[in-house]
């Protein structure tokens, strides 16, 4: 399953402070139908190279297997906390899930 | 039980296996002739142990003596995603990358790594614990789990 959201908080010194929840499965939706042309693109050329006996016809499988590592971001999360001294912390943290 | 000729040889030394298997993970009931066919599927392919056994996550975490700190949590699912992409490039890229990655004297064929391959590597990766303590106090940990 793709990560459904994102979380990114942004702390530095002297700037705003940057709260951000972003509704990936919203941004999913939106990209699936391309997703799915995609698919049949590649299905095709697939096709047409696996009857052309060409070696390599596995742009379905590539693609396939791109979106999983996509899916696999889930749980990613970066935690940077950087202290200057004499000044405030900044701060970057970044959750996938 | 093989002496009674309920079980064959084979059947018994598979029995045995389980019953290491099942000591292992705490069992307490004792196998019998009904319970073999549940032993069996074990041997044969239950990977819910071997997937509970697979760490999760990579974690990295850096405290720098200057009050930096750095926590970097990564999902090994995304490695072992990865590993696999790379038996999907085309044999044209694969051949280049292999011919540079041996000239900086990395002899890997990532076109050779199956599966089973990646989850031993993900299992081994469970044992793995780097610590680092430097002179000037900042500590590096990186672990799986």
């Amino acid at each position: 399953m793709p990560p459904l959201s994102m979380w990114l908080y942004v702390a530095s010194p002297g700037h705003r402070k940057v709260r951000l929840w972003l509704p990936l499965f919203l941004l999913w939706l939106l990209l699936l139908p391309f997703v799915v042309i995609a698919l049949v693109v590649a299905v095709i050329v697939d096709s047409v190279l696996w009857i052309g006996g060409q070696r390599y016809h596995h742009y379905t499988l590539l693609l396939v297997r791109c979106l999983e590592l996509i899916s696999d971001t889930r749980g990613l999360v970066v935690s940077v906390n950087a202290d200057a001294p004499g000044e405030d912390s900044s701060e970057v943290h970044v959750a996938i899930s | 039980m093989l002496a009674s000729g309920k079980i064959t040889a084979e059947e018994a030394e598979r029995l045995l296996d389980a019953l290491d298997t099942r000591a292992a993970s705490g069992a307490e009931s004792v196998p019998s002739a009904e319970t073999i066919p549940a032993a069996q599927s074990a041997i044969k392919g239950d990977a819910t142990p071997l997937l509970n056994a697979l760490p999760k996550y990579l974690y990295v975490k850096v405290d720098s003596v200057d009050g930096d700190k750095v926590d970097v949590k990564v999902p090994l699912a995304l490695v072992r995603s990865g590993l696999k992409l790379t038996s999907l490039i085309p044999p044209q890229a694969m051949d280049q990358i292999n011919e540079q990655m041996t000239d900086k004297g990395i002899s890997i064929d990532f076109s050779n790594l199956k599966p089973e391959d990646i989850d031993e590597l993900v299992l081994a990766l469970r044992e793995m614990e780097v610590n680092v303590d430097a002179k000037n106090g900042d500590k590096v940990r990186v672990y799986c789990e």
